[in-house]
């Protein structure tokens, strides 16, 4: 009983640490205090909310289809939900994948049947769509045929009709203008007055038949949400057909084990009929086993060429996020607590400060790309790229320059929330705790770590907090501009990508990145918690 | 050298040339060693000032301030000055606190002498059970004994209080009273000390030199306690001596509070509304009034 008592106050200071607190009612409510107080309170934290994200949803999914975009109308929330699905299908299966291409023996067999017999059911599934996708496209086809018919004798008799008429009409004018009195001003301009008419008569048939037209074409290009339907389907199977095909042959001839064993196969071979050769014949034997040796050398080091999976991407983008803002807070924290220490100093960099602020990341990110590829111009065999490529964890995430560009565009915008947050703390240090480091007669760098510091850290992190969150911000507008590799760059390739569910996958970004940016918030929260000292963190 | 601290005409003066306020003016005390000083004023006369001067945060604008016969030149250890608002460092527990000062007087302190120390002085101040609470987690007088620790652990040869015991209620305040003349009587040093209170002291000083109303405060004539320690809080009320003191320095006090009223009028024009005195006719009688019949009672003063 007492330890389930000390459970819920753990919980709850948890909860209120890290600034959850919708979940302390309900803590409260499983402990059975106050009931009635705390179901109220979970009415507003929990329930409020949930209704506000229905009414929400229901908003968008009514009004997304009033809205026309290039690329069809606005995806509701369950093409956004599929769009979403479509992407993490993607990075599931390269990793199926990347899988297939290591697996040997009895497994990569099993796996390998598997895949095969999961292709035949595929199979009849794309023949299927196929068919359908044609039925749908056929009835749809005689539906707007029915309807564009009658438009069109309608256009074709009216085109042929005015056609006659304007001929008429010109042959009569022509006609008339043989018996003009010359030199008579009143009949000439009465015979002018009757070809503009006439001129005005042919514009007006014009327009009518154009707009005839137009109704025609709009009809012609209606999409039927049967065949998009249908379409939708086809390509789910195609696309898995696709992907069966691509890892039967990453189990079987592609397969790493597969190839290093065909290939040292051909060496011993050749290496038997090497020792009965003789003359030029030996040479170029010898040559071609020297050659297959290096070649499987390099099979037996390499790895599948796996494309960048939303989840690389986002765990590259975190990655990026916490360089840049790494290099951000070592340059803004000293020159902050410099700038809180001495007025002079403050004063020389306040020029600074204000000039740099307010640059947007866009002209910071092509300076930076600029530079760091100047220093880095072959980042293939630059040792200093190289040593980061070969370190264990961040090794896997490549870092090339347009990475370094992207962290230092979001260092150089981010850094300086922190440093007017330090500058502040420092210089709003309490008087009376400078009278106790003068009192203790503490030393330059005991009275920074051991007083101002320490008095400034609220402030500091207050200025972290803010500092992450412009960099999450910048970092998916550098990198779409930078093309490196992450949550940026994805958004990038869907908008050239141009398919039927690249606007979906986008919107997916959206929530992808808002969710990200709010676990970082809340991280920061926690931090920034930890070293309050006095008073509460607004959340 | 007799005197361990010694002001000698010193002022201390505020603002610009041209509109220049004196806060104190031509101060002169002496403070002998193990000697206890009391400095009585009202709020605002510039009591902190004065205390800020002798520690040696705060410069006389003229004169001097010696101590040992050297004029303090920046604040330091030896002066330990304790400080009104506590000025606790509130990210460190009592006892880091305490530990922070103890290293800044010995930096080549070992830790366990510095641990053992630090427990030392809070379990002086009769803290040993809050000894790893923040100060926020402190009530007011909890951190007032804090901070009397960390003043303490200095080990400084004057001991400065300013207002140590003026933010408390009064069963807490009698109770550090107590605590302060115990560990000075135990442990003899030199303490200066600023009060806004008679009784207190009465109680507890040799001294008790006036500090008379800003602007331009200076300090009267000294009223020496001539009474045998240790004295009980108990029966100091019927003491005569006690009384005697007390109402002659109320007496003194309110006569200084008048004047400085008539000195304001003198300054700047006031409408003519005049503001009402609240004060007693005359404060004196009051203690005469006292009944000697309640000698035995526990009544805490």
């Amino acid at each position: 009983m007492k330890l389930l008592l000390q459970l819920k106050y753990s919980l709850l200071k948890v909860i209120d640490l890290s600034g959850l607190t919708f979940l302390a009612p309900i803590v409260r409510l499983c402990y059975g205090e106050e009931p009635k107080v705390q179901l109220q309170k979970i009415g507003q934290w929990v329930l409020v909310p949930i209704v506000g994200i229905i009414a929400f949803l229901l908003l968008w999914h009514i009004t997304s289809g009033q809205i026309q975009t290039k690329s069809g109308t606005l995806p509701n929330p369950i093409e956004t939900w599929q769009g979403y699905n479509a992407i993490d299908t993607q990075a599931v299966r390269e990793n199926e994948k990347m899988q297939s291409y290591e697996l040997v023996g009895e497994e990569r067999a099993a796996m390998l049947a598997d895949a095969e017999a999961r292709l035949v059911g595929v199979k009849t599934r794309v023949t299927d769509t196929n068919a359908a996708v044609a039925e749908a496209k056929d009835a749809v086809d005689s539906k707007i045929k029915g309807l564009i018919e009658p438009l069109d004798t309608k256009y074709q008799a009216l085109k042929a009709e005015y056609k006659v008429a304007a001929t008429a009409r010109k042959d009569q004018l022509i006609a008339d203008a043989d018996s003009l009195e010359a030199g008579n001003v009143a009949v000439y301009n009465a015979y002018l007055g009757k070809v503009k008419a006439a001129e005005l008569q042919t514009l007006a048939e014009k327009e009518e038949l154009s707009v005839l037209k137009k109704e025609i074409d709009k009809l012609r290009d209606t999409k039927a949400s049967e065949v998009a339907k249908a379409l939708r389907m086809q390509t789910f199977a195609a696309e898995e057909e696709q992907f069966l095909n691509k890892q039967i042959e990453l189990l079987s001839d592609r397969n790493k084990a597969v190839q290093v064993e065909s290939a040292s196969g051909k060496i011993s071979e050749y290496s038997t009929e090497f020792v009965s050769l003789a003359g030029k014949d030996a040479y170029n034997k010898a040559r071609s086993i020297a050659k297959a040796e290096q070649r499987l050398v390099k099979m037996e080091a390499s790895s599948y060429a796996k494309p960048a999976t939303i989840w690389y991407q986002v765990r590259r983008s975190i990655f990026c996020v916490f360089t840049g803002f790494l290099i951000g807070t070592a340059i803004a924290v000293p020159i902050g607590i410099l700038c809180g220490l001495n007025s002079t100093f403050m004063a020389a960099m306040t020029p600074f400060i204000a000039i740099f602020k307010p640059v947007s990341p866009i002209v910071w990110l092509p300076i930076a790309l600029i530079i760091v590829s100047g220093l880095i111009p072959d980042p293939d065999n630059n040792p200093l790229m190289q040593f980061l490529w070969d370190l264990p964890l961040i090794g896997e995430y490549k870092i090339n320059p347009a990475f370094i560009a992207s962290a230092v565009t979001v260092a150089l915008c981010s850094l300086w929330a922190t440093l007017a947050n330090t500058a502040l703390g420092v210089a709003s240090i309490d008087k009376d705790h400078m009278n106790v480091a003068r009192v203790l007669k503490l030393g330059f760098f005991a009275r920074l770590f051991k007083i101002v510091i320490p008095s400034a850290l609220p402030l500091i992190f207050a200025g972290l907090r803010i500092s992450l969150g412009v960099g999450w911000m910048v970092l998916i507008a550098a990198e779409l501009l930078s093309s490196s590799e992450g949550i940026g760059k994805f958004v990038w390739d869907q908008f050239n990508n141009g398919a039927s569910d690249s606007l979906a996958k986008m919107m997916v970004v959206v929530f992808l990145v808002g969710i990200i940016g709010l676990i970082l918030d809340r991280i920061m929260i926690v931090f920034q918690r930890m070293v309050t000292f006095d008073g509460a963190v607004s959340v | 050298m007799d005197d361990i601290l010694q002001i000698n005409n010193a002022s201390v003066s505020f603002g610009p040339p041209s509109n220049r306020t004196d806060v104190l003016k031509d101060l002169q005390l002496n403070v002998k060693e193990n000697e206890f000083v009391a400095v009585i004023g009202f709020s605002g006369a510039g009591k902190s000032t004065l205390m800020n001067m002798l520690s040696g945060l705060q410069q006389p604008s003229t004169g001097e301030v010696l101590f040992k016969g050297q004029p303090i030149k920046a604040p330091g250890p030896d002066l330990g000055i304790m400080f009104q608002n506590y000025s606790l460092l509130p990210w460190l527990s009592v006892l880091d606190n305490v530990k922070l000062a103890i290293h800044a007087v010995e930096p080549r302190i070992s830790k366990s002498d510095c641990d053992e120390k630090a427990h030392h002085y809070v379990k002086m101040v009769k803290l040993d059970h809050a000894f790893d609470k923040k100060p926020q987690e402190l009530s007011g007088g909890m951190r007032q004994r804090a901070s009397l620790a960390r003043t303490l652990s200095l080990d400084p040869e004057v001991l400065l209080l300013d207002e140590p015991l003026s933010a408390l209620d009064a069963l807490t305040r009698s109770e550090l009273q107590d605590q302060i003349l115990n560990i000075w009587e135990t442990d003899k040093r030199t303490v200066v000390m600023i009060t806004n209170d008679v009784d207190e002291a009465v109680l507890m000083a040799d001294r008790i030199v006036p500090l008379t109303m800003g602007p331009a405060a200076t300090l009267a004539e000294e009223f020496e306690v001539n009474m045998a320690r240790p004295r009980d809080r108990h029966t100091l009320n019927d003491h005569p001596e006690f009384m005697r003191l007390k109402s002659e320095i109320t007496q003194f006090m309110m006569g200084l509070n008048k004047e400085s009223k008539n000195l304001a009028a003198d300054i700047i024009p006031m409408p003519k509304v005049q503001p009402k005195n609240f004060a007693p006719p005359v404060m004196a009688p009051t203690f005469k009034q006292n009944p000697v019949s309640r000698k035995g009672s526990n009544n805490v003063a």
